[in-house]
């Protein structure tokens, strides 16, 4: 047999007067909390957006959706090296000696062919890393933030796929 | 669940006198419960409603944060380091930045100063109204977490313009800051502090001034000075109990120096130093005063750059540091050992809510359970943080 | 160096708890803390004279952490003095032991309480077992998990409960297998990103140097 002895939560004496300085007090505190939550009935805007209806366009630098621009892409492979999950595929050949050379939208060389360019978005943790070390500035993240799919196979997202880059004309401005 | 408890012998005394008219009940909370907020899960020996003991079991959200670490470059750590302490995230930043300048060597731009500390007070703001809001709902207020919510959310967007992100920035970078502050953004933050400092005043008379709350939280889960140095407490835990510690006081960092601002200690105004009132109010209080360091932030800011010289490839010197930042939940400290490669040897985190999660033994107890889950609320724990 | 703290804490110790051999270990590059390394068997003597010593008087311990090195296991005890204003890690060497055999100390809960859940953490992760604490059980991993992750020699056990860890169902292999095709097509490694960690690692290594 054990005996455990428990501590009793500390509760001041209640006398005469205490009594009714509770519940003055009691109700006192619950009007000026009602007197507050009052205010919040008329003249106040309404601050929830009905979603599916409504869209809220995201601030200009939000960090969502990843697009790589293929066309300014030398293949320099530092996204890949920066990210922390490892999600990003490139491959890339050199780029045939007679091949009419080439240049990126400011005028870096590009020497090596893209043949790969994919970005498992599933593993994507929208950290930020790969587009501040890329050189060409083609790896951007878009305000796209409803992209929601099916399958795992559809959230890699091949970048010299048709359908992906027919984004370009709607994200690349200039 | 449950079950019954073999040891039916034993005799429990509360207070003065005998209590036990049953035998204990063994009863799980959690991992899914919406007082444990997140998930924890709290073995509590009850009899009847009083909870005899109370045994926490973690690691339900164990990512091995540390052996992550040790794979990943060094900026590769920081969207990692995010994810710890999720409601607090700018502040976690800056603790792992601290760290690696220090060992680096690296002189941080005093624009940059200055924006951590106003996107490190923010975040305070937006924790500890987190923290105001589910305490609310925890006792039964819902109105309160609307209203935090709702200005929590303007300090979120703010960090959304800022560095892309709503909960998980990547802002804070070793050797500065991501993204330059605008100045229109500097004048939202002026407009936001003013507005909130009123507010703020106004939800404190709605929820911690209200008879039924200071029932519910004064003389409850008692912590004195001595249990919390002794189970090593930290943040509004210690200094609800009366203990006046600060780091950015005590142990300067950053900027803090230069800036004017009072501690906030438990007093034991509505009961006893150290109960769940007395932190409560201590965060109330903190928020108050990182509004007034904000101000002072606003005028001090300099023009200038944000980043400063670190090399492409950070290698720290081999060597170690322990560095400790005051987070909102209490001092969160980095040990670094580094044997000089491109990844860190070992990265210990000292996270205070596992160190709070180890006081609720010592709280429990004698309590209804009601008591217990304004016990669990008023330590304020991010399961992330805990199990890391 | 007796002029600095940790000089003073080093002569306090050696005077106060014979045998404990404390000893300053500099930083190697001039930069971060330096530690006191003390032996392991002297560990509980020498917490409780920090503790108690109205010089220095550590009353909060910080945290209990381990670090695997090839041949040893330092366990790091980092101490605060939140009345003196003053931080101190405190090191004690012990063998690595194997998994049968782990490593031994003495457990300082009766110090600081506070060393309850650092003791549990640092056993279920590194693999040191406290002599004399109250509750030893593990904390983050299940408690019949096998091995301790942050040993740099960890590998994940196969079954547990009769469950498959990691099962190839579950795993990712599309990813594996898009990343190897890719190397096979191209045939020249660093023009690829490695994107799964397998014994090509140096060649990944490669490629990061390259640029």
């Amino acid at each position: 047999m054990e005996t455990i002895h428990l501590k009793k939560n500390i509760e001041p004496e209640l006398t005469f007067t205490g009594w009714f300085k509770n519940i003055y007090t009691a109700v006192k505190t619950t009007l000026i909390g009602l007197g507050i939550t009052f205010k919040y009935v008329w003249g106040r805007d309404v601050v929830t957006i009905e979603y599916p209806e409504v869209r809220e366009e995201l601030p200009s630098n939000s960090r969502s959706r990843l697009f790589n621009d293929a066309e300014n892409c030398i293949s320099c492979l530092q996204c890949a090296v920066a990210c922390p999950v490892d999600c990003i595929y490139i491959a890339a050949v050199k780029r045939a000696t007679d091949a009419p050379k080439i240049k990126t939208k400011d005028g870096t060389p590009i020497r090596l062919d893209l043949k790969q360019y994919t970005i498992d978005t599933a593993l994507c943790c929208y950290c930020g890393l790969c587009t501040t070390v890329c050189p060409t500035e083609c790896l951007t993240h878009t305000t796209d933030y409803e992209f929601a799919s099916y399958t795992l196979a559809s959230m890699k997202y091949d970048y010299l796929a048709p359908e992906i880059r027919a984004w370009r004309t709607r994200i690349v401005k200039s | 669940m449950s079950s019954h408890n073999e040891n039916t012998e034993d005799k429990i005394i509360l207070g003065d006198q005998e209590v036990l008219k049953s035998d204990l009940l063994t009863l799980n909370m959690g991992p899914q419960h919406p007082a444990t907020h997140g998930v924890l899960r709290v073995e509590i020996k009850t009899d009847s409603e009083i909870v005899v003991d109370a045994i926490p079991h973690l690691g339900y959200l164990h990512r091995c944060f540390e052996k992550h670490a040790e794979n990943l470059d060094y900026r590769g750590v920081i969207p990692f380091v995010d994810r710890m302490d999720y409601l607090a995230a700018m502040n976690m930043e800056w603790g792992y930045a601290l760290t690696i300048e220090k060992m680096l060597g690296t002189e941080v731009p005093k624009r940059a100063e200055y924006i951590r500390v106003l996107v490190a007070e923010l975040q305070r703001i937006a924790s500890h109204l987190v923290f105001f809001g589910t305490y609310g709902i925890d006792l039964g207020a819902f109105t309160v977490f609307l209203y935090c919510f709702e200005d929590r959310e303007e300090i979120l967007r703010l960090f959304e313009e800022l560095s892309g992100a709503r909960m998980l920035y990547n802002y804070i970078w070793i050797g500065g800051v991501w993204n330059d502050i605008t100045d229109d953004q500097l004048a939202r933050i002026t407009k936001f502090v003013d507005r909130f400092e009123v507010e703020l005043a106004k939800y404190h008379s709605l929820v911690g001034e209200n008879k039924i709350f200071i029932g519910r939280t004064a003389n409850v889960g008692v912590v004195t000075a001595e249990q919390a140095l002794d189970y090593g407490a930290t943040g509004p835990v210690l200094r609800g109990s009366g203990v006046k510690w600060d780091l950015r006081k005590n142990r300067t960092y950053g900027i803090y120096d230069k800036f004017d601002f009072d501690v906030a200690v438990g007093k034991g105004e509505k009961g006893t130093v150290g109960d769940c009132w007395d932190r409560y109010h201590v965060r109330i209080q903190e928020m108050f005063q990182s509004i007034k360091i904000i101000r002072q932030a606003l005028d001090g800011i300099e023009e200038g750059p944000v980043m400063g010289k670190v090399p492409k490839i950070i290698k720290v010197p081999a060597g170690e540091i322990y560095m400790r930042t005051e987070c909102p939940r209490g001092e969160l400290g980095y040990h670094l050992i580094s044997d000089g490669g491109k990844t860190p040897y070992r990265l210990k985190v000292k996270s205070s809510c596992f160190t709070h999660v180890s006081m609720l033994p010592i709280m429990a107890p004698g309590q209804m359970v009601a008591d217990f889950v304004a016990s669990i609320g008023s330590i304020d724990i991010v399961l992330g943080e805990v199990d890391r | 160096m007796p002029n600095t703290i940790q000089g003073q804490i080093v002569e306090f110790l050696n005077k106060s708890v014979p045998g404990c051999n404390a000893v300053i270990n500099a930083p190697i590059a001039a930069v971060g803390d330096s530690s006191i390394t003390v032996e392991a068997a002297n560990i509980l003597e020498v917490c409780k004279a920090l503790k108690f010593s109205a010089e220095f008087n550590f009353n909060v311990l910080q945290v209990i952490t381990g670090t695997d090195y090839a041949d040893r296991i330092e366990v790091s005890y980092i101490l605060a003095s939140f009345s003196k204003n003053l931080e101190l890690i405190l090191k004690a060497k012990l063998p690595r032991g194997d998994k049968f055999n782990l490593p031994k100390i003495n457990s300082v809960v009766s110090v600081w309480n506070a060393a309850n859940f650092q003791e549990r953490e640092t056993y279920d992760m590194i693999g040191i077992e406290f002599v004399g604490h109250p509750d030893f059980r593990r904390i983050l991993c299940p408690y019949d998990w096998d091995g301790h992750p942050l040993r740099k020699d960890y590998v994940v056990q196969e079954k547990y409960l009769d469950m498959v860890v990691d099962p190839p169902g579950k795993n990712n292999t599309a990813d594996q297998m898009f990343g190897k095709r890719l190397k096979e097509e191209i045939g020249d490694p660093k023009r690829v990103s490695a994107s799964w960690k397998d014994s090509t690692a140096g060649e990944e290594e490669v490629a990061k140097d390259g640029e």
